[in-house]
Formats: C-alpha cells, structure tokens, sequence
C-alpha cells in the first residue's frame, strides 16, 4: 500500500505543483483583495478542492499509459488494494484542498473581516467542495474501469458535470423540503445531508470500482 | 523433479477476436531456464497473463511454487519478478522513485543490490525513465525484477529490442540467476539464439496450443533435420517423421532421433536442428 501511495504521489505531483504554485499566487492575491470581491473566496474555495481531487483522479489515467497498471497486478498486492490507493490519495489531494481554502479564508476572515452575509455560507461552500469532489471521485472510478482508459478523457469529463448536477439536485431537493428563508440549523442540517450522500456514494463506490476491477483483464 | 511452474489445461478464448488459448500444459522444473516460443499471436502473453492472473483463465490450473495463486495470495507474487517487452514503469519516474515504490511494494527489496545492478548496467540514476534508450529501459526492468529476490523470473520478450551485446549482458544475468537451485526462469522470446544460448527447455506453441516441450539436450543431440529428396521422402516410414516442409527440391522432415534415422535412412544428409529450424518445421511444415 506504501509502494501504491508512493506511485500515485508521482504521478500527480508533477500537475499538483504547478496547480498548488498557481492557487497560491491566487490566495495571496484574495488575501490582499480581502472580502471586497466575496465571488472571488467562493470561486477560489471551489476550484482549489475540486482542482486537487481533479488532478488526483486524472492522474490514475497515467498509469495505463505505461505497463505499469498491468505491471502492478504482478506486485504482492491485492487488486482491492490498488483501488483503496486511488480511493485513499483522492481523500489526501481533498484534505490538500481544504487546508489550502481553509488557509486563505482564514487569513482573509483575520485581516479584513468575514466576507458573506450568514455564518453557514463558509460550511455550505466547504460542503459544496468536498461534495463535488467525492461525487466526482465515486463516479469516475469505477466509471473508468470499467469504460477503459481509451475514454478517460471523457469519463472525467462526465464524473465532474454529473457531480456538479447530483449536488444542484441535492441543494434543490433540500429546499424544496425547508421553507424559505432557511434558519441556521436547517442550513447545516442541509449541508449535513449532502456531505453524507457524498460520504456514503464515496464509500459504496469503493466496492464497486474493486468489483469491476477484480474482472479486468490486461 | 519438484516444479516451480504448473500449467495444467489451461485455456481462454477471448470471443471478439476469435484467439482460444487451447488446453496449455507444460511445467517448468526448478533450478532451469525455460524459454517459450511461438510466432506473433501464438498465445505466448495470454499463456503468462493466465499465469500471473491478470487475464483470467477460462479453465485449468496454474501452480506456482505447488500452489494455485488467488489474488490474496501475495506471498506467492513476493517470490516471483515480471519484465515486460516494454514500459514496465511510469516515464515520468526517475530511478530513485522506481526504487522507493518498490521498496513499498516488496518485503525484499534490496536497494544496495538495486543500485549494483544500475551501476552494472550504466543507468542515468537521475534521468527520467522516458528519456532512457529501449534497450536501458529493459535493463531497468529487468534490475527491478530481480532486487526483491525473486525465487521465479518470467519475462515476456524481454530481449527483444536489445544489441547483442546487451543481450549477452543481459543473458548472463540469468544464468547467473539460476545458479541458485531454487530459482528458474520462463523466458519468452522471438529470439531464439538467445534460448539457444541459456535455455533448458523449449516449448513450442502455435495458434494457442501447444507443439512441444523439448530440453536443450534433446534438441541438440537427439532431434535433427533430415534433407530429403522426394523419392527418399516417401520412402520414410511415417513413424518417424514429426514435421516436414517441402522447400524448392527438398524436404525438411524433422526427427525425434537423429541418430536412429542416420543408421536407417543410410543415403539421407541429416543435420542438427536449431529452435529456428525446429519452429519453422513446427510451425509452417506439415505435422504427421
């Protein structure tokens, strides 16, 4: 498992640090800006966790680039391990993310003040991140197994709008439920919801991306 | 003798393109070199995906080291090193991260013997893989393959590609592998010299089935290849004849004892055989 972490560092490092050198520059930048551009924290906080578990998923398309995807299978692994090591580096490049949005909002919040109207907006905006995100991760994987890498392009492609459409349903169905305008703990009660649908869909995903990884052949 | 290697009836029909892998049984014993011929297509790399279970039989058994491996069965894969013909490893990696996945992935992996074996073979430690020559990249693998201390080494046209004097190079690296009595080698290759040179036995396969497993010895002092004219041809007793080819004015007509033909067959030129010759005879000739 340590040797299959490892392996999939190298592959997205080389895409995580130009992404983490340009999202840097960019929370430096919303840090001098402060709260005057609140569209700007929320664009920012967005792209910054989607974009590392973007980078992250991406990245298991390099190794069938290579023999190395046929080469593993012949590694004293299970083959549920090597899917519980792209599931697990997906959460790592997610907790990336998060610290760097938690990081610049933060400093934002300490030098300028906080930038939106409600206390629950920064929760829903984490929640909407680390939603997309897991949404993106539990549909792409097994998506890609079993779809073959000659169409990864397009599976990634599919995994992140039907991750960005599943959490639109989900904020629709959550209003459709709670009268508006929604109290504080029907806001959290709400992003409580979503983050658990994303939670749940991640973790079923997992059995399923094994299952079908467990037929491939190469 | 003890093998290392069981293929027992082994067989896998990929429907789309119509190739059947057709009741493959060989074994190989421990402490020898096996390499295992066959034209493009003949099933050589379905034979070792069966084996190393990345393609999943139909039927039949596989035993490594006596026993049938099952995905859970990583102790079995600790013992065992795979090469590839090519792009074993990620190109973006250097020789430094190879050695630091490996060393997550195996037990064994010995880094001061990894290091030996780069130094041995001139690689660029720092260079990416994807700038290395073929003929280096295979070298890498091959130096992979054997830093964990592999007990089985099966490499898929792992030579192919190489110069000869990498070949020699890389050809002595086995058979210094397998002084070791425990150790063996499955070596598939399109260059037969180079099993001339290190195997013990041959199989032959064609179109998914398997010809025949011959040791390097019966090869070289018992099969041979008598040179026939048509009359001599159809004087032979068929018992005899394993394969033949007719060629210009002559037949080809291989022999299982070359010896016993000379003294028979009194006016025919008989010559030793080479696993060239042999697969030819095999493979395009007409088998009796």
């Amino acid at each position: 498992m340590k040797g299959l972490m490892k392996s999939n560092l190298y592959a997205t490092s080389a895409n995580a640090k130009i992404f983490s050198a340009v999202m840097a520059l960019l929370g430096i930048f919303m840090i001098v800006m402060g709260s005057k551009i609140p569209a700007l924290i929320i664009g920012y906080m967005l792209s910054v966790m989607v974009g590392f578990s973007f980078i992250s998923i991406a990245s298991v398309c390099k190794d069938s680039t290579a023999k190395w995807a046929k080469h593993k299978l012949t590694a004293p692994l299970k083959r549920a391990d090597i899917i519980k090591s792209f599931f697990a580096s997906q959460l790592l490049w997610l907790v990336m993310g998060m610290t760097f949005a938690g990081t610049t909002v933060t400093l934002c919040i300490a030098l300028h003040g906080y930038p939106f109207d409600r206390t629950t907006d920064i929760f829903m905006l984490f929640v909407v991140g680390i939603g997309v995100s897991l949404f993106m991760g539990a549909i792409f994987f097994p998506l890609f197994f079993l779809g073959g890498d000659e169409r990864n392009e397009v599976l990634l492609i599919v995994s992140i709008l039907c991750s960005i459409g599943i959490i639109i349903g989900l904020i629709i169905l959550i209003n459709s439920f709670f009268p508006s305008p929604m109290n504080t703990l029907q806001l959290i009660l709400g992003g409580t919801i979503i983050l658990a649908c994303s939670i749940l869909t991640f973790t079923l995903s997992y059995p399923l991306t094994v299952k079908i990884f467990k037929r491939k052949e190469y | 003798m003890e093998n290392i290697l069981e293929v027992q009836q082994v067989s896998k029909t990929f429907p789309k393109s119509n190739f059947t892998l057709d009741k493959l049984s060989f074994a190989l014993p421990y402490g020898a070199i096996m390499g295992f011929v066959g034209e493009n297509g003949a099933g050589k790399t379905t034979t070792i995906g069966c084996i190393l279970n990345t393609i999943h039989k139909d039927i039949g058994n596989v035993k490594l080291f006596g026993k049938e491996m099952l995905d859970g069965d990583t102790d079995i894969r600790e013992r065992i090193g795979v090469v590839y013909d090519t792009d074993n490893f990620p190109g973006f990696w250097t020789v430094k991260q190879l050695s630091r996945v490996m060393a997550g992935l195996y037990k064994n992996w010995d880094h001061a013997l990894f290091q030996k074996y780069i130094e041995n073979f001139h690689l660029p430690a720092t260079q990416k893989i994807k700038h290395y020559s073929r003929g280096m990249s295979m070298q890498l693998a091959i130096a992979a393959a054997l830093s964990h201390h592999p007990k089985l080494l099966i490499l898929d046209e792992a030579t192919s590609g190489l110069d000869p004097v990498m070949r020699d190079e890389i050809l002595d690296v086995f058979l210094e592998f397998v002084q070791e009595e425990d150790h063996s080698i499955l070596l598939s290759s399109h260059i037969t010299s180079d099993l001339e040179k290190v195997a013990d036995y041959i199989t032959f396969i064609h179109n998914g089935r398997l010809i025949t497993t011959v040791s390097k010895n019966d090869l070289a002092y018992h099969y041979a290849v008598m040179r026939c004219k048509e009359s001599q041809f159809l004087a032979l007793d068929p018992c005899d004849i394993l394969a033949c080819r007719k060629r210009d004015f002559q037949i080809d007509v291989l022999v299982a004892d070359g010896k016993k033909a000379e003294r028979k067959y009194k006016d025919v030129v008989i010559d030793h055989v080479s696993v060239d010759e042999m697969m030819l005879l095999l493979v395009k000739g007409e088998r009796i």
